[in-house]
């Protein structure tokens, strides 16, 4: 039987040390190549190449109907040159930003406020009040759509309930009803995995600064939102992406009206390739997304990486 | 039309047991005797949920002049292509059928407003020599054959018009004081009417006029470019192909908004946005007794007949009253007229190509033209028709009133800068109807923009 070498505890390297020697060491080998050429393959065909088309698109002419949806080219910067002047991409681009920032910030506090009452309710109110939120995360974005839609206007339920029955909160407030909406429709979500964040954070600590007279605030500030952080900064980036490609909400709810006042870039995306014909444009402004989705996508990865 | 948001499971039971009698029938008649004739196949393509004023009735008029042409034409198979979805979702996929040649239907069925876009793509083959014999085109009225002329040639062919006139409930206009049978003679009567109507009822809905996107690019046409069509500036399109931003007929047209909001006369938003078949609401409203008057299309009289019952209201012959729209200072009517075509696609074999042809005088034959009309919410474009009982007894007295406003019509434009165009004019009529101090010369500001924007400025221009 083969002995295993002792690691001398005293003498030996510490831990630190063998992590850093680990890692110092490279461990690439080329047979790991033929194993990652498949999936490298897949990734090329089905999204670089795609992708690289979408790219590709967007500098060209081509329409949906109209001469050049049959002889289309290339037509060099043509199209970023138009989306640089055009207002209504930078009015489109601004709601999004609002919109993307308003759900993300509805979505982590109502999140955060229902998973740490929850955390305080009998059994029976967890379950019955936890199971209608995630019916409405779980809810398609049509249904919640429609739901919202004839809730909000005028004759809707909210102005039933509050007395006011031609109010038409929808057309007076779009941008924040639809907010709203959107927040509604994914804060299951986060009270789900905020709610598991908390029964992980240990009662020793709340317990201890409770002695130390720590007001509720300061055990929030310091002991609770710093051990909650890394959840939290995941729900911000997945509701971040999640509300960029919110397509079906808002065009259900407003189609992007009144005028343009909720024409996100999903929704002046779909308009311009689909109801204008502008499918290069179109492409171009949905490479714009992806940009965008990009960025949080890059964050999302450094900041999960240096949790690692 | 637009029965889309309908509910009709109890029609599409009744459709398919259409379908299964016709079948039957067919099957019945014994025309499957091959004769020496090569074998022909076309592929018809249609809206499926919102040309025909409910789907069941879409598919039973398809079915029957199907099973009309296989008989006539024993050789030829009919793939009848049935595109699923509202009008928008309509032409997109039919634009993408269009694209790959082996998806190209070989006849199909869609907008006027689309004609030139689908030539231009060369999508479309010359009727002009099947039509130099055809009997039913020449009936046209000049208006209607024009509709799919293109550089001397006729690339379309209509299948039914819609144009519009002005509904009202004769109880409120005799409530208000206003003497019946009403006419106005201009617009300053039109508000003038409604005032009085609001004076009278506060709690009713004076005006209807389409305003808003929701509707689509044919809201428009049901609603604020009838009021244009009526200007002192009409021109949508100059004969240089650009697209008007700014004219005077433009500002009466948005000024005549601004006064019917800014007054609190025209129709709530939630009605007017509302995307569940916007144009369509005042035919409920009607009979609810909670409208006055509407500028509205020719089908909403079609909605109140037992066939399509949307709602049925047999009173309405009686109830309701209908006055064709006069132009601002008078001096006649005006409406805009925007009808659905046939196209035969320019990849169809010559045997294709007339069996495609001759599939459409099947369908132009008088019964199913005044069929597709009466069912489809159109005025047939066969004038001789608008007298004939299967149409007059439809949805009378509108239909043969309908018929003879048809002559003060005129046709939208059909190019692709005017599907902006309208979407900035439906935005400012929103605007308008959103935020009523809005004035009219800052709504026609926001649609010069907008549209300036889209297309370029050496694409648009103004008019005194």
């Amino acid at each position: 039987m083969a002995s295993i070498p002792m690691v001398d505890t005293v003498t030996g390297p510490s831990m630190s040390e063998l992590w850093k020697t680990r890692r110092d060491k490279s461990r690439f080998q080329w047979s790991s190549l033929g194993l990652l050429t498949p999936a490298f393959a897949l990734l090329i065909i089905l999204f670089l190449v795609p992708m690289g088309f979408a790219v590709y698109l967007g500098l060209t002419n081509l329409t949906l109907v109209g001469p050049t949806a049959v002889k289309w080219g290339y037509t060099g910067t043509q199209n970023l040159l138009r989306l640089k002047s055009d207002t209504s991409f930078w009015s489109s681009l601004w709601a999004t930003g609002i919109f993307i920032v308003g759900s993300i910030a509805g979505v982590v506090v109502v999140g955060y406020v229902l998973a740490s009452l929850l955390m305080r309710a009998r059994p029976w109110m967890r379950m019955i009040v936890g199971g209608i939120v995630v019916v409405a995360w779980m809810m398609p974005a049509v249904t919640a759509g429609m739901t919202w839609y004839a809730s909000t206007t005028g004759g809707g339920a909210f102005a039933t309930l509050l007395g006011t029955p031609n109010t038409n909160f929808l057309d007076n407030n779009p941008l924040l009803v639809v907010t709203i909406a959107s927040v509604w429709s994914m804060t299951g979500f986060a009270m789900l995995v905020m709610g598991a964040a908390l029964r992980n954070i240990p009662s020793e600590a709340i317990e201890a600064a409770t002695v130390e007279n720590a007001s509720s605030w300061q055990r929030f500030r310091m002991i609770i939102l710093p051990l909650l952080r890394p959840t939290m900064t995941a729900i911000v980036l997945l509701t971040g992406l999640l509300a960029l490609a919110n397509f079906s909400l808002i065009y259900i709810m407003t189609q992007g009206g009144p005028g343009n006042a909720t024409n996100i870039l999903p929704l002046y995306s779909y308009q311009q390739a689909f109801t204008y014909n502008n499918l290069a444009y179109g492409a171009l402004i949905g490479n714009v997304m992806v940009v965008i989705a990009t960025i949080f996508g890059v964050f999302y990865v450094r900041i999960t990486a240096r949790r690692l | 039309m637009k029965a889309f948001w309908r509910g009709a499971l109890p029609r599409v039971i009744a459709g398919t047991a259409i379908i299964a009698m016709s079948t039957a029938t067919l099957a019945s008649g014994g025309v499957t005797q091959a004769g020496a004739a090569p074998k022909v196949t076309i592929s018809v393509a249609y809206a499926a949920n919102t040309t025909f004023d409910t789907t069941p009735l879409g598919l039973t008029w398809w079915t029957s002049v199907k099973a009309q042409y296989e008989k006539l034409y024993p050789n030829v198979t009919v793939n009848l292509i049935a595109v699923q979805g509202g009008e928008p979702d309509f032409l997109t996929k039919l634009a993408l059928d269009y694209h790959t040649a082996s998806t190209a239907p070989t006849l199909a069925q869609f907008p006027s407003t689309e004609i030139a876009l689908y030539q231009s793509t060369g999508y479309l083959m010359s009727l002009s020599p099947f039509l130099k014999n055809s009997t039913w085109f020449a009936q046209y009225p000049k208006v209607i054959q024009d509709e799919g002329l293109i550089g001397g040639k006729i690339y379309a062919v209509s299948s039914g018009e819609n144009n519009v006139g002005l509904y009202y409930d004769k109880a409120i206009l005799r409530k208000a004081g206003i003497p019946l049978p009403w006419q106005p003679k201009n617009w300053a009567q039109i508000i003038s009417a409604a005032e009085k109507i609001k004076a009278a009822e506060p709690k009713i809905i004076p005006l209807w006029v389409d305003a808003g996107t929701s509707a689509g690019p044919n809201g428009a046409g049901y609603g604020i470019l009838n009021l244009l069509a009526g200007s002192s500036t009409p021109t949508i399109q100059t004969s240089s192909g650009k697209m008007v931003v700014g004219s005077k007929g433009l500002l009466q047209t948005l000024n005549f908004f601004h006064t019917m909001f800014s007054k609190g006369l025209g129709a709530p938003t939630s009605q007017l946005f509302s995307p569940n078949n916007a144009p369509n609401i005042p035919s409920a409203d009607f009979k609810a007794g909670t409208l006055g008057i509407a500028v509205g299309a020719n089908f909403l009289a079609g909605n109140w007949t037992k066939q399509v019952s949307f709602p049925y209201w047999p009173q309405a012959s009686t109830a309701m009253g209908i006055a064709g729209l006069p132009k601002i200072n008078g001096g006649g009517y005006a409406s805009t007229l925007s009808g659905w075509d046939y196209g035969i696609s320019s990849g169809a074999t010559g045997a294709q190509a007339t069996a495609a042809f001759n599939f459409m005088n099947v369908a132009q034959g008088q019964t199913n033209l005044i069929n597709a009309g009466n069912w489809a919410g159109w005025v047939p474009p066969v004038q001789s028709d608008w007298n004939v009982p299967l149409y007059t007894n439809f949805a009378a007295p509108f239909n043969k009133e309908f018929g003879l406003l048809l002559p003060s019509s005129s046709e939208l434009p059909t190019s692709a800068n005017y599907s902006v165009w309208v979407q900035g004019i439906e935005e400012a009529s929103g605007t308008l109807a959103s935020k009523p101090s809005t004035t009219g010369a800052q709504a026609m500001s926001q649609m010069a923009s907008f549209i300036t924007n889209q297309l370029s400025s050496s694409e648009v221009t103004t008019l005194p």
